[in-house]
């Protein structure tokens, strides 16, 4: 494995690719008792369309998600058992462009990993197992409708966009889940689960060496199918609606703002429009913003008021979210604000501030397990080097974060979802 | 590894040393008794704090200051053990070895940290009315909410109705009456009478040398009127009655939830077999009622027990179809029964005990689980440190995880109901 040394954050990776295709990399944590390990793959739920050796596929909606929870079968043998007795704690979760498989463990690394490169790349999918998933996954659909933030969320990317899937729940439907078969679970496999799609993270005190030579034992003889995913839509960046509301149990009105802007080009030009949505959010809006004052005290937004950029395979936007009584008057707020900005600038004293401040958020983070695999596995797809960004906060300008506001922040980007009270009967 | 200082009396400061760390937390906490009365008093102290000092005088100025300081953050410290509730403010701010130019973080961050919480913005002589209005209105946004997670709401209901003559059944945050009577004058004189009488705890973890810490902080404190009150001790839970109850809402899903006592608190040695007991009956993916109700029967999406050791009450939370209550009911009891009797298999009883050593042996992996399990134990009167704890789990015996399930009763019914299809 070869070394590479991250003095500015005090990092060292070392990184290989087997002989298969699957990149892998160890961050050591020497003095650490935890061990964490995410075996990832290139594939979430807006892949529904590609084609696998010459041939063409669409599978329902759902079908990452539904391949997430039955991929933990295997024949003849209790996964979950199994880690548990290693004292493994393994989870998996499936995004709009990502699923991770992964587990924690303090003792039995070696065998905690061998299972979870096992389990990952071995399907098994029963007629019986996969029906009865369908009873599990609706009452996951059930309890995602009650839950307000996830509705708001579905509402606003269902009004905002008209061609990316991301209009389209990652849980799918009752209706979408119920053309799942295991014929359809096996292509998504054979078409996804290839090792040079995906990207295995070790993140604790373990010897890189070993990693790399015990998943190249384990890993021989996979398929790999040659095929293309769709993975740009040509999406308009007017919203498709400006505007959706409905009404559910809560406590008071509910808002999401979105604002669409461009999907994000790979490698260190993506990185660095990401830290300029960042930015941006955080200028306009940010705790640290006048706007955000200004709102906060006249009560039109309260503590669970937040926002910031949102990248997903093919799109990106702008969002804040919260509860307030009158979300117009914030959106409002919010679309004149940015124009005040885009005329008026940033103070060089705020925008050096802003950027020593999100710098050292992202070196804080680093003591996270969870949220430094994550974030290696997710710019490991968008081709970056995470650990090279203090470098992009150098040299970003205050023109480039005007601009963006300017572009994004505008009416016809705009769509705002919300949330009402049921009238009493 | 902790090294304790008095630095006053009643006021303890704990320093965790340890250089893994890119970041370093101090936790302050003062230590008020659990009562209706002032509940909401203690949830809305810090959140003042935090809204201006006489140093950085509004919101705004706040975030700026921790924005120098690299992105540092302040928050609210409230947590509640046992009888016991704490109000207060923790920090955590980057390692001064990765800022620019040599510059300074953590003595200003400490220097601001005693601003914030020892020198508000005052207005006549008591907190800013606009401070106080604006974070009553807040806290009962907060407090409405509840409503919005229906596990956590259906939850709070059952616990409610089980504790109402024991500290547990008092709302965290109080109640909307309670909020809504609260003065800037009723507030500030609270603040002064909580300098004034509650035990301080500080929890330290980090790199910087213990010694130092205490230096800085003890002069925190000498300027305070000071006339500490000891809190009375822990006690078990009060029984005032049980009850079942239904309550008809518009929800896709039902939420069933039942609450159980046990004699047995973690200042008992039997702590550890009840813990085990709890993740075999419903503490994770491998346990019984997981296992048994959603992977075999597809009766509801999520379920689980959780055991609250300072009150010996063991709770269960299940997502289910509206009209399937009895039939989940029924199973749940069906796999107490189950532990009670000593049917779980090796692997099963391995299975919890390998749950609770990985999270055990993981507690000194980051800043937030070692002031989580150190700054809890102070006050709930829980005697063993991680390393005893694990060897007590080792040691444990399916016989003692059986009598464990044995003390168990259930005491309360809550199921919230969605239209039934």
């Amino acid at each position: 494995m070869k070394k590479y040394d991250y003095p500015e954050v005090g990092e060292t990776l070392y990184k290989t690719t087997l002989s298969n295709g699957l990149q892998v990399v160890v961050l050591p944590r020497p003095g650490f008792t935890k061990k964490l390990c995410y075996f990832v793959t290139d594939y979430g739920a807006i892949h529904r369309a590609f084609t696998m050796d010459g041939a063409d596929y669409l599978a329902p909606a759902g079908v990452a998600h539904y391949l997430e929870h039955k991929l933990f079968d295997m024949p003849g043998r209790d996964v979950t058992g199994e880690f548990a007795a290693l004292g493994g704690i393994p989870n998996a979760f499936t995004s709009f462009d990502m699923t991770a498989y992964y587990f924690s463990c303090t003792e039995n690394f070696k065998e905690n990993l061998a299972l979870l490169l096992e389990f990952v790349t071995t399907p098994y999918f029963t007629d019986e197992s996969v029906a009865k998933e369908q009873g599990i996954i609706g009452q996951e659909i059930d309890m995602n409708a009650d839950n307000p933030d996830s509705k708001l969320f579905e509402m606003l990317a269902e009004a905002m966009y008209e061609k990316h899937p991301i209009h389209t729940p990652i849980l799918g439907t009752r209706e979408s889940i119920g053309q799942i078969t295991p014929q359809v679970l096996a292509d998504c496999h054979r078409a996804f689960y290839r090792p040079d799609n995906m990207f295995l993270c070790v993140v604790g005190d373990v010897d890189p060496q070993e990693v790399a030579q015990l998943a190249e034992a384990q890993l021989q003889n996979l398929p790999r199918p040659t095929v293309t995913a769709i993975r740009s839509w040509d999406e308009p960046m007017e919203a498709k609606q400006h505007f959706v509301t409905c009404q559910m149990e809560v406590a008071m009105p509910m808002f999401q703002l979105g604002f669409k802007s461009a999907a994000l080009p790979n490698g260190e030009d993506g990185v660095r429009q990401e830290i300029i949505g960042d930015l941006a959010a955080e200028a306009l809006f940010g705790e640290s913003s006048g706007l955000y004052l200004k709102l906060y005290d006249a009560g039109l937004i309260d503590a669970s008021f937040g926002g910031g950029y949102e990248t997903i395979e093919g799109m990106s936007m702008l969002i804040a979210s919260g509860d307030s009584e009158d979300p117009s008057a914030v959106k409002d707020a919010i679309l004149q604000e940015a124009k005040r900005l885009v005329e008026e600038g940033i103070s060089q004293e705020d925008f050096l501030r802003m950027k020593r401040s999100a710098m050292g958020r992202r070196i804080r983070s680093l003591d996270s397990f969870e949220a430094t695999c994550f974030r290696l596995c997710a710019y490991h797809f968008s081709k970056f080097d995470y650990f090279r960004i203090p470098h992009l906060y150098g040299e970003i300008t205050q023109a480039e974060i005007l601009k963006f506001i300017q572009t994004v922040v505008t009416e016809a980007r705009m769509c705002m979802a919300v949330i009402t009270p049921k009238e009493e009967v | 590894m902790i090294q304790t200082f008095h630095l006053l009396p009643e006021i303890t400061l704990r320093c965790f040393s340890d250089n893994r760390f890119k970041q370093e937390t101090l936790s302050l906490q003062f230590i008020r008794p659990m009562r209706k009365e002032e509940a909401s008093l203690n949830a809305l102290l810090p959140a003042v704090l935090l809204r201006g000092c006489e140093t950085a005088a509004d919101l705004r100025a706040i975030t700026q200051r921790l924005d120098d300081l690299y992105g540092a953050s302040v928050g609210a410290q409230l947590r509640r053990v046992g009888d016991y509730q704490t109000t207060g403010l923790s920090c955590s701010f980057m390692q001064e070895a990765y800022a620019l130019d040599n510059d300074a973080v953590f003595a200003p961050m400490m220097a601001f940290l005693q601003e914030l919480m020892f020198r508000p913005l005052l207005v006549g002589g008591v907190f800013s009315e606009e401070f106080v209005e604006g974070e009553k209105r807040n806290l009962l946004s907060a407090i409405a909410a509840q409503r919005n997670d229906k596990r956590i709401y259906a939850n709070g209901q059952m616990v409610k109705r089980m504790c109402k003559g024991d500290s547990f059944g008092i709302p965290r945050l109080g109640e909307k009456e309670d909020v809504e009577a609260i003065t800037p004058a009723g507030l500030y004189a609270h603040y002064q009478k909580v300098l004034r009488e509650s035990p301080v705890h500080l929890f330290y973890v980090g790199a910087t040398a213990p010694e130092k810490i205490a230096k800085l902080l003890r002069p925190m404190f000498a300027g305070l009127e000071r006339n500490p009150v000891a809190l009375p001790a822990q006690t078990p839970f009060h029984d005032c009655g049980g009850c079942t109850e239904t309550e008809e809402m518009d929800v896709a899903q039902g939420k069933l939830c039942l609450g159980f006592v046990t004699p047995v608190t973690l200042r008992d040695k039997d702590f550890v077999a009840m813990q085990i007991f709890n993740t075999v009956f419903g503490g994770g993916m491998m346990s019984k009622l997981f296992m048994r109700i959603r992977e075999t029967l597809s009766l509801c999406y999520d379920i689980s027990s959780t055991y609250h050791g300072s009150k010996g009450i063991v709770t269960v939370s299940a997502g289910i179809d509206n009209h399937m209550d009895s039939a989940v009911q029924e199973e749940i009891l069906a796999q107490l029964q189950a532990c009670q009797a000593g049917d779980f298999t090796d692997d099963e009883l391995t299975a919890a005990k390998q749950a609770l050593l990985t999270q055990l042996q993981s507690t000194h992996d980051s800043p937030g689980a070692i002031e989580g399990y150190y700054a809890t134990a102070a006050l709930s009167g829980l005697t063993l440190s991680p390393a005893d704890y694990i060897r007590a789990v080792e040691d444990t015996t399916a016989a003692d995880v059986a009598n464990a399930a044995k003390t168990l009763r259930l005491h309360t019914v809550y199921f919230l109901r969605g239209p039934v299809l």
